[in-house]
């Protein structure tokens, strides 16, 4: 077997690289001044992220995705975790029925509550709020599913220890479910964040004010509002662009094992 | 103190209430509008009855959209499925070079489509774009690829492809591993070559391991939206008018919001119906114990 092989590793990184250029090298243009772009040259500056904070709002975009995708996973988890608890440990009338209710969210394309989802909203108010962007995102069924299997895993000779010493249900969940579930809710949380931070369909129809928009709003939009192919401003595009992508790029790079593991064990029967 | 036997229910409440009001009862709420007029701001909604559907089904945009999106998933979802499978069975192996090029594939995955769809936006601009240099280079004249109707769909399913392939290959691996190691083991003593094992043993066993991923891919295809309103808008010429661009554009340009719930429900139908078939042809293929 070619077992860490040097040349097998640097080939394979050559690979990826290339596999990855076209994002790579639009970091990279990001990063240069006008005049060194259309000469053919590399002179590096901040000034097309400075435009992209100042000129347009992106310190705002950046901030108001922080905001929604972070409510969605805190809010997404918690629930799900609790639901996850239930189905994992108590046998109880119409349980199943939920639970598979549950799991056929997943089957259930989004697109159907597109339209509902906008006048239930609009009829309450809160199109145009951050509440708007974050409710709709909040149920997720997979995490729910992922977090019953892991559950199902823990010992329930725990719990029962628990119970015997006078612990409530809460208690359980709160002092020995949740912490040793922590990497399954680690890996989903994660998986809910990336998801949230990319949503592009509910945040353009649910947001109008400018001031509400997400990195992925505000990036089409700066990318749809110059006038002409030939005229835009492919330097600030993609400043506004890799700050889009940096903070997931980021994050998957720590922790890409834990998503990965995530990702299949839903996936594999 | 909370009893008992209420517990459960009070765990499940938060979550069975935001399915509900955002999943489930949305349902039939489309199913409701999809047979009334309104256009979001008249005080009256009128039944009427199955008009909206009339109106759909002699569209001649409703007959191109389904046309291209069925040729996106005829064209993309093989595509995807074998280079994944391919990739797979190479990178199956634990070792440094196949977790980087994992690592590398999978990460489009995970960006933003946004970002993506710009940055291939940029590659495949008629002026400035990467592409068209390397054909400058190479002496060969410029192609407008997101302006030719006969090219933007094939630019579409490069995109999506690249964008998915490392997300169907890390599946595909979970399901190689799955895979008793006996299997290959008689392969190889029998004299199998690698091209053989890979397709009388990889291939039909890793099919029914992970018979969900045809079925996820055909129902994405079914629901792309993102890379069409960022780099075609469905254009040009409805080349690319994807059924949820459609959806989109009636539903929330037009304000048309019966005509748009009446598509939403076709669409519906038209994927719990491939759900179904493909449950039926799943159901048949062989499983092994392991």
């Amino acid at each position: 077997m070619n077992r860490d092989n040097p040349f097998l590793s640097a080939a394979a990184l050559l690979a990826g690289l290339l596999f990855l250029f076209p994002v790579l090298y639009s970091i990279w243009i990001s990063l240069q001044t006008v005049d060194a772009y259309y000469a053919g040259k590399a002179s590096f500056t901040l000034d097309n992220y400075l435009r992209a904070v100042t000129e347009f709002n992106f310190g705002r975009y950046l901030l108001n995705s922080l905001l929604v995708s972070g409510f969605v996973t805190l809010l997404g988890i918690s629930l799900a975790t609790m639901a996850a608890f239930a189905f994992a440990r108590f046998t109880f009338p119409g349980g199943n029925f939920l639970f598979g209710a549950t799991v056929a969210t997943l089957m259930i394309p989004s697109h159907i509550s597109l339209i509902p989802n906008y006048l239930t909203l609009a009829k309450v108010g809160l199109l145009d709020t951050y509440a708007g962007l974050i409710l709709p995102a909040v149920s997720n069924g997979f995490a729910a599913f992922f977090l019953r299997q892991y559950i199902r895993g823990i010992p329930r000779s725990l719990d029962e220890a628990a119970y015997m010493d006078g612990a409530t249900p809460l208690k359980v969940l709160w002092r020995i479910i949740v912490p040793l579930s922590r990497p399954a809710i680690a890996s989903m949380a994660l998986y809910v964040f990336m998801t949230e931070w990319n949503s592009y369909i509910w945040p353009l129809v649910a947001v109008g004010r400018e001031d509400l928009f997400t990195l992925q709003i505000g990036l089409a939009r700066l990318y749809r509002i110059n006038p002409g192919e030939g005229l835009i401003d492919w330097l600030l595009v993609m400043a506004a662009s890799t700050v889009t992508i940096l903070p997931v790029l980021l994050g998957f790079l720590l922790v890409e094992r834990h998503l990965v593991r995530g990702i299949t064990l839903g996936a594999v029967k | 103190m909370m009893s008992r036997s209420l517990t459960p229910y009070v765990l499940v409440a938060p979550l069975m209430i935001f399915i509900a009001v955002f999943t489930y009862i949305p349902i039939f709420m489309s199913l409701d509008l999809s047979f009334r007029q309104w256009n979001f701001l008249s005080p009256e909604m009128p039944f009427v009855g199955l008009r909206n559907y009339e109106q759909l089904l002699s569209s001649s945009d409703l007959w191109n959209s389904l046309r291209v999106t069925a040729l996106f998933a005829v064209l993309s979802v093989p595509l995807r499925l074998a280079l994944a499978v391919f990739a797979a069975s190479y990178l199956v192996r634990e070792s440094a070079p196949s977790r980087i090029l994992r690592g590398a594939l999978f990460l489009p995955s995970v960006t933003s489509t946004v970002s993506i769809g710009v940055v291939f936006s940029w590659v495949f601009a008629t002026d400035y774009g990467m592409v068209n240099a390397v054909l400058a280079h190479l002496g060969l004249p410029k192609v407008q690829w997101l302006q030719d109707p006969h090219l933007a769909l094939w630019v579409l399913i490069f995109v999506n492809t690249w964008k998915q392939l490392g997300y169907d290959v890390v599946i595909y691996i979970a399901g190689l591993q799955a895979i008793p190691q006996d299997l290959y083991d008689a392969a190889a003593i029998d004299g199998g070559k690698r091209l053989q094992v890979f397709r009388r043993v990889t291939v039909p066993l890793v099919m029914p391991t992970t018979y969900f991923l045809p079925v996820i891919s055909v129902i994405e295809a079914f629901q792309v939206f993102t890379i069409v309103n960022v780099m075609t808008k469905g254009g040009p010429a409805g080349a690319t008018d994807m059924l949820v661009n459609l959806l989109f554009e009636i539903g929330f340009v037009l304000f048309d919001i019966g005509r748009g719930s009446a598509l939403a429900v076709l669409l519906f139908v038209l994927l719990a119906f491939l759900a179904f078939l493909k449950s039926m042809i799943v159901g048949r293929k062989v499983h092994y114990e392991s």
